[in-house]
């Protein structure tokens, strides 16, 4: 990663009355958010929350039902022309979500691609580079998550921990301004935990401000700015970590860490 | 086998070779043109655009919904009417490869629709529209998927090259009729005529095996 940019006074993100309902059931439930550069936004809270559905309104992998995500300013939805909002066309959108990289519980690498290729086709068919460009560009995201060895093979041969480093280096490739976790550990077996959290700490040092959906409590108390609890599609607590481990102030947020053995300090 | 003539099978060896090559001719000609169609039609039937998938699903409709050999007769006879002069050959090969087109998007979509959504959604969180996804990441993967019932339908559309003959295209069957109705020797030469179509297939379905084993 090249320098970081100055860190400007207005917020990275915004979400505003964000909503998204199935049938009758509002699985986010009007959210307001407001992120600034470099914060590292920690989203906890039990299954069925809708954290993950939060995340996927972001980069509108999910259409939300009602409500805006602005990215440095931009409407994620579309443009506003006298006083109405114009939906983006599938290609404007796509151009959008360059900007917000993603990782997934159950990684969703390419499987037919190898290691360097799941990195490369971004940069190649995405912004039109070179292959020989995108390729070079994907070793050095390779190599950033310690990968340089492994880039030639398939997913299928690599473990869960390998294939979820790829991941991170496959969206790190598009150069988003933001980062969207997903319970990036969730399906992981216990030892394989630890090497994917260090790679998204290090992205977290070198400034890259992003959005973590877990379940890694110690994780989320080290690496965290903030914290989000969320329980039937609200945000009940928005805090520094410290805090919230400290004291919750919700009754949901106090069972919901006495459940999870995260028994305040 | 008292009564087996087999001075008529050897007689008509060289009128069936000759509707062989006519069999065979209309059977790639109309293949390629089904393969090309029916990709198209099932990337689109697999897409989101909406007015052109409604047009492919009710073309898809129509296909499955009609016996072959009707389909045959209806583009035989409608052709002509929209200003397309064409020979019962060309016809043929137009009425076989709209067959079926219709069942290789069917075999298309369902291969596309079989790819883990996560992959989709993995192409569009790098930014891919839905077109590049569908291209670069779900027809790559579908396509060991699609190759056995791809085979089946070559076969298929092969067999039912047969049915031409009642629009007078010389192919193999109509062949075979044309000197039994000359020979009156119809075991005889069905069962020749069965022989062939025995050979041909079987032949497609080596080369089908040696093409699964080479994707796999």
């Amino acid at each position: 990663m090249s320098a970081t940019p100055p860190v400007s006074a207005a917020p990275l993100l915004q979400i505003h009355a964000l909503s998204k309902i199935f049938g009758e059931i509002p699985v986010v439930d009007r959210v307001e958010l407001s992120v600034m550069q470099s914060e590292i936004v920690m989203i906890v809270g039990p299954s069925g929350a809708g954290k993950s559905t939060l995340l996927r309104c972001v980069n509108r992998i999910e259409t939300p039902s009602e409500g805006e995500v602005l990215l440095e300013g931009v409407n994620m939805a579309g443009e506003l022309r006298g006083g109405k909002l114009m939906p983006d066309r599938p290609t404007v959108t796509a151009r959008k979500r360059r900007r917000i990289g993603m990782v997934f519980q159950r990684f969703n690498l390419f499987a037919h691609l190898s290691a360097l290729d799941n990195v490369a086709i971004g940069p190649r068919r995405v912004l039109g580079m070179k292959l020989s460009v995108a390729r070079a560009l994907a070793a050095e995201q390779l190599a950033r998550v310690r990968l340089s060895d492994h880039a030639m093979k398939k997913p299928a041969q690599l473990s869960g921990g390998q294939q979820q480093r790829v991941a991170i280096a496959r969206a790190m490739a598009m150069r988003p301004v933001l980062m969207l976790f997903d319970e990036p550990t969730s399906a992981l077996d216990p030892e394989l935990v630890g090497e994917v959290l260090e790679v998204i700490r290090a992205l977290a040092e070198d400034g890259m401000t992003m959005l973590v959906v877990t379940h890694e409590m110690q994780f989320c108390r080290e690496v965290g700015t903030r914290v989000l609890f969320m329980d039937s599609g609200r945000v009940l607590e928005d805090t520094s970590p410290k805090e919230f481990f400290r004291a919750p102030q919700h009754t949901r947020a106090k069972e919901f860490l006495r459940r999870i053995h995260a028994v305040p300090e | 086998m008292d009564g087996f003539d087999w001075g008529a099978i050897w007689y008509a060896v060289p009128y069936m070779l000759q509707g062989t090559v006519v069999t065979l001719e209309i059977s790639l000609l109309a293949m390629a043109l089904a393969t090309l169609a029916g990709v198209v039609f099932g990337l689109i039937s697999a897409s989101d655009l909406g007015i052109l998938k409604a047009v492919i699903r009710a073309y898809v409709y129509f296909v499955r919904g009609t016996p072959a050999l009707v389909q045959i007769f209806l583009i035989y006879f409608a052709l002509p009417r929209i200003g397309l002069e064409l020979t019962s050959f060309w016809s043929g090969v137009v009425a076989l490869a709209f067959n079926s087109a219709g069942f290789i998007a069917e075999i298309v979509r369902a291969g596309l629709q079989s790819i883990d959504a996560g992959q989709a959604e993995a192409a569009l969180s790098i930014g891919m529209t839905n077109r590049q996804s569908i291209l670069f990441i779900l027809l790559p993967q579908s396509l060991r998927r699609i190759t056995p019932p791809l085979t089946n339908e070559v076969i298929t559309l092969v067999k039912s090259s047969s049915l031409l003959s009642v629009i007078s295209v010389t192919e193999l069957t109509r062949s075979a009729q044309v000197i039994i109705a000359a020979k009156f020797v119809p075991f005889e030469l069905y069962a020749e005529l069965a022989v062939f179509y025995l050979v041909i297939i079987s032949v497609l379905s080596w080369f089908s095996e040696f093409v699964e084993k080479r994707l796999a």
